[in-house]
């Protein structure tokens, strides 16, 4: 599992967007973004650089490091 | 007794307001979190309970009677300007990690921030609003042209509104709020408005039976009562 927790989401659904793995789903009962599906993470970051109130972590010993191409 | 509970009732109100809070912050303390995150969450929470320790500093209780009523306003007061001053930037220091880390901008942050109208932002945009105005009718008190009681029964029904919007906010949307803190916030937010609503239902029982009698609260020689005398040492 990479991304890690939600805490003090405001529910403005910007994450769930941005997740291009649909990892991320707004609960019906409270309105806030929760991890539905975990195991899906690709840990691309779009979900914590986007979220307005810095509400995602990510765990960091998971993450890819960068890439970068010959020449 | 007295001289006891004078030493040490301003302590049991510094663990209530201080200690506590930040050993129910070290708790839910989040991994991988950066420390300077952390170290606003702490200075909010902080700042937070600093505002309801100010239910507990004032006339409505009677353990602060044991010091000067003017000495404990003047706390009140300082403690008062001082944590609204850094609660006024919350909503701004919530999208700081946005200007120093890559991904959305500061402003698209902030304007997501406010234009999202779920119940804990909502509350939190009428709680901000109501510190501000709190703070005005504190600075410009004597230009408003209230009597000293009007004003002060002002100033604690806006002062009630307000904490039970800001911990109805803080415990939807606190990061940091989990069961222990969300209890430990409605304790002291509950204890400081039955203190004051105590108080102010004894003053309107007072102040009608005054009226019936048709007798007048002692005024010093300048005119003002004795509370506001005391108010303004």
């Amino acid at each position: 599992m990479a991304i890690d927790q939600i805490n003090g989401c405001i529910g403005c659904g910007i994450c769930v967007q941005a997740c291009p793995t649909d990892v991320i789903r707004i609960e019906e009962e409270s309105g806030k973004a929760v991890i539905r599906y975990p195991e899906d993470c690709q840990i691309c970051h779009l979900c914590r650089m986007n979220c307005p109130v810095d509400a995602i972590t990510i765990t960091p010993e998971k993450s890819i490091p960068v890439i970068v191409a010959w020449g | 007794m007295n001289t006891i509970i004078k030493k040490y009732n301003l302590f049991v109100l510094v663990v209530f307001i201080v200690v506590l809070p930040v050993l129910l912050w070290s708790r839910v303390i989040i991994s991988h979190r950066a420390l300077y995150k952390e170290m606003i969450s702490i200075m909010t929470i902080l700042a937070f309970f600093q505002l309801l320790g100010q239910f507990y500093l004032n006339r409505s209780n009677k353990l602060v009677s044991y010091h000067k009523m003017g000495r404990v306003v003047t706390f009140h007061k300082i403690i008062g300007y001082l944590f609204i001053g850094i609660l006024i930037f919350h909503p701004f220091l919530i999208v700081l990690p946005r200007y120093l880390e890559p991904g959305m901008s500061v402003t698209d942050a902030f304007i997501s921030l406010i234009t999202t109208f779920k119940t804990g932002v909502v509350l939190g945009i009428i709680s901000w609003v109501l510190m501000i105005l709190l703070v005005l009718i504190s600075l410009l008190r004597n230009r408003l042209g209230m009597k000293y009681r009007t004003w002060r029964t002002v100033h604690g029904v806006l002062s009630v509104i307000f904490i039970v919007l800001a911990t109805w906010h803080a415990i939807n949307l606190g990061r940091h709020t989990d069961v222990f803190m969300s209890v430990f916030m409605i304790m002291v937010a509950g204890g400081g408005i039955a203190l004051y609503l105590r108080k102010l239902i004894k003053d309107i029982k007072v102040g009608g039976e005054n009226g019936k009698r048709n007798v007048t609260a002692p005024v010093f020689g300048d005119g003002r009562s004795r509370e506001c005398a005391v108010a303004s040492e």
